[in-house]
Formats: structure tokens, sequence, C-alpha cells
């Protein structure tokens, strides 16, 4: 949601004079660029649990960061007050980067984008803003919720559901004169279950999160995720884990997309690659996978997780190619890294909160679709695993090794899918994995979850994928 | 570098009254304030510098059996009234939960008036200032003179180290005339090398060390322990899938005790997603094991007086014998269950050594004889209901107890009542991690996929 200019400057009580006269306090010792991230923040957390809404409540953050950078180097510091005397001190903490040093690296001396904010293409409206919604017409939502789950399947012995909502007002200024401000809403609803059968216990979790206001909750989406939770129960309680070893390994479609925030999103990320530290640091312009596959970050997505109007450092958001056709074809850069590599900025820095600066993060990261049919994919594998559920994932930068693990899937004996399995590990090495994809569906899928991001910060991301084969990858196993 | 002040204190007094006037039945104040100065090198120059200064307060509405829990950065007075009077009406929104109420005054902690009653507070961090943390940060990097090094069959690419100091003051107040605080001060420092093969291969490795005082901290050997890892990682070799005695380094061995820990609170067990529910008073687990609650060593991380309830934390053990002596119970979770009241967690723990004291790293490689030593996990997870659990590991193959060569992109999977069952030692090699005294662990017989 994009308000009016006023709005974000009675928030934060300051104006472009003001602004201006923290920055220059900021660069006192020297250094060649400053930005001010304010923020104003309130969640909102319910929780319905024994099938009752008994637990919840809110709570705010406020403050400003200070960024100075002196060439590649950053001073960093922030206030949680937008009075003078506390922002000034921040600014003077920040100054320190500068303080008897010379500027290494080129500086950030071009604006991103000059023009004001324009609500005509907000990317993430909020119809009803959570701020002005009351808990008491949230509750019903969870109870409806909890009603429709437990007519779907009376093995539920616990169940525990969250309607969690965020609104976030930020403004953002820069020593380039940039001004830049929006609101951004995140709502999300999650769902986890235990089930019980005989004596055996089983959980999942099921969420569903965007970045819009409390219009997403609809009957239709409690449907969905009731239907979601219960769905492939059953398979779960069957399910066995695989005799483990190295063997293809079919990637169902949606959420499988954490193969490439793991196996590439994070090594492309370019301040790795800026200190040499990625494994595909020096590989612009090769092949990394076979042709035909195009790999994309978007902060272009209205309503998505990802979805940025401009960054966290007052750089457009927009949709980036990393591989083309099968060839590295961008980094993820922030202002640092794209002055290095003297490229634009591409629009990818983000921060958890004002207490953070922006580094190089992923947004929206998915595979486009090519021309196989799913049940083709399948069909080509005579021994090895499909998965289409996952909790988490990992990735060694330098070594390029990443892993994801995986909650449900089934073995494929002979291209068919014959014993449910769960709970296993699967491990790979990112540039081998991608030259190993040789199969691409036709049935590109957007994950709808809460995705979440660490890097000694956290923020909130989006993955799709269509089905994807990959000849070899070490899965866990008994 | 400030902690609470008595002003912050009245406020958090007047909260109380506040909630009280309007219609709180009781209520408990959390004041957080924390200020962190960090300092990050790469290659041996200052790269960032950092000023963090965070305070919050957070408060927890009982009202006639309803229960809320709000917190907000803007302390001050005017703001505050009008939080405090929103946190007493959102909570009445909300259904009654006969469960919720504070601890009753007598489990309280009464020792912790002070915040320093256990020593971990060191007056240095209040004198340390800009150029002592560049000073302390540069000291530590070994950039130059490893990159000066010629002839090494490996480059190195990159030193990235950070510094830092913590002052965290925590108070906690209630209703029923509780007053506990906690003041600690911390000091760390990690590193993180990076080196490549002649082949352009890269390999990293990760080294840290942290305490409560200044004088503590070895920062000097977190770089060349750090570069030796990740050289001693080139060239990985081949194993296969099967099993494997496997030998856990002692400053990844949390990750195979925190599920055992995760599974004995309360929140998992209500939920029934414990694999160590209706385990209590029973021995579940290997004769070899027993973990005891440290709380209240003085002078070490970790130690704690009080929990988040404000209720005093005794030592003692929690698994005992492989008896499991105690769940984490917090006042909710003992009226959900129906158990007597605990503590809400396992603070400071230690794992005793087995099958006898003194065992290092070294001497449980030989009692293995052959296996994987894991020195680092890669993702991975565990099902919290059953127990199994499934991680990316790299680490070493060894033979008659001698490393061999190293290993990677493995797959350890198993789980946990099963792995614990085969134990074969516990060191006496603690490694202080987060609080957690952490030894080198020893497992007869696990599933590794390669």
């Amino acid at each position: 949601m994009i308000l009016d200019r006023q709005y974000y400057l009675n928030i934060f009580c300051t104006d472009e004079r003001g602004m201006e006269e923290l920055i220059a306090t900021a660069l006192r010792h020297g250094g060649n660029y400053c930005d001010l991230f304010f923020e104003s923040s309130s969640n909102t957390d319910l929780v319905l649990q024994d099938g009752e809404v008994s637990s919840g409540g809110f709570s705010e953050d406020y403050g400003v960061g200070i960024r100075v950078l002196n060439g590649e180097k950053t001073g960093y510091a922030y206030a949680e007050s937008t009075e003078w005397d506390a922002m000034k001190k921040s600014a003077e903490a920040a100054s320190a980067i500068a303080s008897g040093s010379v500027p290494s690296g080129p500086a950030i001396s071009s604006p991103a984008y000059r023009g004001r904010p324009n609500p005509a293409a907000d990317r993430y409206p909020m119809e009803i803003d959570w701020r002005k919604k009351s808990i008491s017409d949230l509750i019903p939502y969870l109870t409806r919720l909890e009603s429709l789950v437990r007519a779907k399947d009376s093995r539920i012995d616990k169940l525990q559901a969250v309607i969690s909502s965020e609104v976030r007002d930020i403004l953002m200024y820069n020593s380039l004169g940039e001004l830049k401000y929006d609101t951004r809403p995140t709502g999300a609803i999650i769902l986890s279950a235990t089930f019980s059968q005989g004596n055996v216990t089983e959980n999942k979790y099921v969420s569903r999160s965007l970045m819009a206001g409390a219009e997403m909750i609809s009957d239709a989406l409690l449907e969905e995720m009731a239907e979601d939770i219960v769905n492939g129960i059953d398979e779960r309680f069957a399910a066995r884990r695989p005799k483990g070893g190295r063997m293809p390994v079919v990637m169902g479609a949606g959420s499988s997309g954490i193969l490439l925030h793991e196996a590439m999103g994070h090594a492309f990320e370019a301040d790795f690659n800026r200190k040499g530290q990625s494994v595909f640091s020096g590989r612009m312009g090769q092949r990394i996978c076979p042709r035909g596959i195009n790999v994309i970050d978007d902060g272009t997505i209205r309503g998505n997780r990802g979805a940025v109007n401009f960054d966290d450092e007052l750089v457009p958001g927009q949709k980036t190619y990393m591989v083309e056709d099968g060839v590295l074809s961008s980094y993820l850069h922030d202002r640092i890294s794209a002055a290095y590599y003297g490229v634009k900025p591409t629009g990818n820095g983000r921060r958890e909160s004002f207490r953070y600066h922006p580094l190089p993060r992923m947004r929206a990261t998915y595979m486009e679709g090519c021309d196989a049919r799913p049940e083709d994919i399948i069909a080509s594998v005579r021994k090895g695993i499909f998965v289409d559920e996952f909790s988490n994932g990992q990735v060694k930068i330098g070594e390029g090794d990443f892993t994801f693990y995986v909650k449900s899937g089934f073995l494929i004996e002979n291209g068919r899918l014959t014993m449910p399995i769960k709970d296993i590990n699967v491990i790979g090495n990112g540039p081998q994995a991608l030259a190993d994809i040789s199969m691409v569906g036709n049935d590109f899928k957007m994950d709808k979850g809460a995705s979440v991001c660490g890097k000694g910060q956290e923020v909130q991301v989006s993955l799709g994928i269509p089905t994807v084969l990959i000849n070899n990858l070490t899965v866990g196993g008994e | 570098m400030e902690k609470i002040t008595e002003q912050e204190i009245g406020l958090g007094r007047e909260c109380l009254s506040l909630a009280l006037s309007k219609g709180a039945s009781a209520a408990r104040i959390i004041i957080d304030k924390n200020t962190t100065n960090s300092i990050e090198t790469l290659n041996g120059e200052i790269d960032k510098v950092s000023h963090c200064m965070d305070k919050s307060l957070s408060i927890s509405i009982f009202a006639d059996g309803r229960y809320g829990s709000f917190s907000t950065n803007r302390i001050d007075g005017d703001h505050l009234s009008e939080f405090v009077e929103n946190a007493v009406k959102t909570t009445a929104m909300l259904a009654v939960d006969r469960c919720r109420m504070l601890p009753s005054p007598e489990r309280c902690c009464k020792e912790a008036a002070d915040g320093d009653e256990l020593g971990l507070y060191d007056l240095m961090i209040e004198a340390m200032n800009s150029d002592m943390r560049r000073s302390v940060s540069l000291k530590a990097s070994i950039f130059a003179e490893t990159k000066n090094h010629k002839e090494l069959p490996w480059e190195l690419i990159s030193e990235e180290g950070e510094y830092s100091d913590t002052l965290s003051d925590f108070l906690l107040i209630d209703s029923n005339g509780t007053f506990c605080r906690h003041t600690e001060s911390s000091f760390d420092y990690s590193v993180e090398m990076t080196v490549a093969d002649k082949d352009g291969n890269r390999y990293s490795g990760f080294d840290w060390d942290g305490c409560c005082r200044l004088d503590d901290l070895d920062i000097m050997n977190c770089g060349r322990n750090a570069l030796g890892m990740a050289v001693a990682g080139i060239g990985p070799g081949n194993v296969e899938s099967g099993k494997y005695n496997v030998v856990i380094d002692a400053r990844n061995s949390r990750k195979l005790l925190n599920p055992l820990i995760r599974a004995l609170r309360g929140e998992e067990l209500h939920q029934n997603n414990s694999f160590l529910k209706d385990s209590l008073g029973k021995s579940v687990l290997p004769q070899g094991l027993t973990l005891v609650e440290c709380s209240r060593k003085c002078g070490e991380a970790g130690a704690r007086l009080f929990d988040h309830e404000g209720v005093d934390i005794p030592a003692g053990p929690v698994i005992e014998n492989g008896v499991v002596k105690k769940y984490f119970l917090n006042t909710r979770m003992s009226g959900k269950l129906g158990l007597p009241p605990t503590v809400d967690g396992l603070y400071h723990p230690q794992l005793l050594p087995f099958p006898e004291k003194g065992l290092d790293r070294d001497a449980i490689l030989a009692l293995c004889g052959d296996g994987i030593y894991v020195t680092g996990f890669n993702g991975g997870n565990y099902n919290h209901a059953t127990g199994n659990f499934s991680y990316g590991i790299e680490g070493f193959a060894f033979r008659n107890g001698k490393i061999t060569h190293p290993v990677r992109e493995m797959v350890f999977t198993g789980n946990f009542l099963r792995l614990w069952s085969g134990l074969l030692a516990v060191g006496s090699d603690n490694f202080p991690e987060h609080g957690k005294m952490m030894p080198t662990l020893a497992f007869a017989q696990a599933d590794l996929s390669a």
C-alpha cells in the first residue's frame, strides 16, 4: 500500500530537511553514501489451541536505521526513537566506519530511480487494514477452520491454528536525494496438527501467506487449507524410509522450489561472489544448466511474499533472470555489489527490519516451465524418489553442498509411484545438481506457504518450480 | 552501554498498576535491554562497524482466566498508558483458559535482586571503546601472514571475522511481588576461512569462541582452527552407504542433544508432538546418559537463577542413568497436563562422562576404532512426534582410531531413541556452546548414506 508522503513523514516526525541534516551528521567523518530506513511495524498473533482462541497479543516496533558506506565498507547503527538526540547519536556511531580511513572500492553515485512511489503501481495493496481489524473479527475464522479440519479426519488428536499479521510503514531517504515510502502488509495462516492412529502419531503443517490485508482470508482459503492438512495423511502413516544412497530425484511442482533457493539462489547472492566465496564465483556468462532452463528471482509478483515496490535501499523492485537458457546471466545485487561489478542494482537489497543493514537477498525465486508432462518425468525413472513436501533447507556457499528435508514423497519403481516415504534429508552439490537436471515439466506452480529465509537476519520469500528430474542426488535412508 | 534504569523499573511498576486498574487480575512485566557493538573484518581489514541498542517492554495480562501477551519498544510514559489499556481490552476478547496464571510466589526466585549474583557481568564491557574493539578484531586476523605464504597447495580466498560484545539486562516483575533481574556481559569472536584448491574448488572452515569475561576470550586460535578445518576438507574421498560408528565433534554435538531437551518440554508433550511422551520416571534412554541442569554455576555463560516466569531454577538431574527425571512444565503446561510445575526449560545443561571420565576426542576415536567423525552438519531436521531424523553431514573417515580422509555430501539418518540406545561414549572435553556444555559423543552403527 502506498499512502501520501506526508503520512509517513508524520509517523516518523521528520521532514526532508531533518533527514538531510541527519545524513550530513552521518557523513561528517567522510564516507560516500548514506541511507536512512525508518520503520514502524505492528504485529498481531491469534492462536487457537484445544478448541479455543485463548492466546493472542500484539507487538509494535519503531525506529530508524542509519547506514554509512565508505566504498564497500559499512557503518551501521539504529535508534529506537526519532527524537533528534537519539538519531544523532546513532548517526555518529555509523559514521565511525569512515573515521580515519580512505574509501575502498567504487562509490555509489547514481540514483536508482528519482521518481516518487506510484500508488497505481503498488504490488501489495491492502483493502482491509489489519491494524483496523479487531481480533474479535478474526477469532471466528480460526474456530471455523478448526471445525472444517476436524470434520475431515477423526484421527486428529491436537490442532493448532494461528492467524498472524504484520504491517510495516517504511520511509527511506538517502544521500543521493532519493525518497521512497510504502506500507507493507503480510498475513499468514498457519495450521499444524497431530494425528493418532493406533499407537502411532504423525504431524503435519500447512501455511498460506500473502502480502495483503485481511481480505486475504476467505471461506475458500480456509477450505483449501483444511483439505491440504488432511490430504496425504494416510500415506504419512504408511510411509517408510527408503534405502539411502545416490539416485534420481523427481521434485514435484511448487514447494520443490526449495531446490533453486538452496542449490543456486544463495550462491548467486552477489556479496558471496564479490568476496570470491561462492561456488559460482567467476562463472558469469557460463553454462550452468542444460539449454532451455530459465531461473528467475522476482520482486514484481503482486501480493507475493517476495514482492517489493522498492527494496530496502530504495531500488525499484524488478524481475531478474539469474539463468537464461541455461547460462548464468545475473547475480542478485545490492547497491554495494552492483557498484563493485559495475552493473545496475537488481532490487535485492533487503533487511529484516531497521535493526539490520541490507544484504543481497532473494525475493520470489522460481524456474519457468518447459514442455515435459509430469507423468512422463516420473515414468522415465526406473528407481528413485518423488518428493513434494519440505520443511527446511541449507547450503554451504563455498563448497556448494545443499540439503533439503523431505516431509513426504514416494519411491519410484519402474516409472511408477509406489511406497510413501517421509523424514529424509537429501543432499547434493549445486553446480552438479543443476547440470544434472534432465527434464523440466510444463506444470509450473508457485508455492503459497510462509517461507522464511535466514542469512543472519530473516526475510520473507517465496519459491516455485515445475516438476523437475535431477539425475543424481544423495538420499538419506536406513 | 546502559543497564535498565531506576526510571524504567518505575515505568514497569506503573504499567503493572495500570493493568490492574484497567481490569487485569494479574500481570507480569519484562524489560529487556541489550547493547551490542560489533566489528567485522574482511581479509584483515575493517569491513563493517555496528552499534545496536535495543530495549523492549513486554506485558502479560491475566484477566478472569483470559491471557494475552504484548510488547513494545516505545517506552515512554504517555505511549505506555495507551499500550497497556489496549492490551487489557484485547485480552478481554480472548477465550478463558483456566491454566493461565502467574506462578505461585513461593516457587519464584528471590535471589536475583541485583542481576549479577552469578558473576556473569564483566565491568570491562563498560571500558570497551571503538579503538579497543578495532584492535581486538585486527589482532585476531591471520590473513596477511597466511596469504603471503608461497608454494602452498591451496589459496586463501577470504577471511571473514566478527568481534562483538553485548551487555544484556533482563528484568521480570509481576503483580505477586516477584522481582528478578539477570545481567550478563558477553564477548564473542567468530571467523570463517575459505580456501581454494588448485582446481578452484572452495572449502570453508568456521570457528568461534564466546564467554562472559573478556580475559577468557581466546581469539588467537580461532583463525588457525578455521583455516585448519578448511584445508583439512580438501580432496574429500568416497565412502559407501552403510552402518558406521559415528563420533560427533564437541562443537556440533548439541544438534543431537537439543531434540531430547525439546521433547521434554510441556508444549511438545501437550500437543502430543514429542517422541518422549509418557517417559517421565521411565528408563527410555541408555544407562550411560546422564543430563544435569547446572543453572547455578557461577561465572559460566548460560547459568541462570530464574526462568521466563520468574520461577527458581534448581540444579539437578534431568535424565539420570537413562531415566527421565523431569519434564519442563511452566505453570500453564502443568495445568494442562495435570502434573506438578517445574521450570520452562533447560538453561545450562551438562552431560556427564561415559563410560569413564577423562575421554577426549582422540581417546573416543580410538575407542570406536573405525567410523566417521562428524565435524559439521548441513541442514536436516527431525519428526518431533516420532524422533526420526535425517541430517546432512561432513567430516572425516577414521580407521583404527586415526583420521584417514575428509568426507562430505553424506546423510546421517535414524531415530533418536535408537541412536541414543547405541551410545558408546560421552567425552569430558566440554565445549561451552551457547550456554550448553557439550562434549564429544560417539554412537554405534548409525545409518549413513553417500
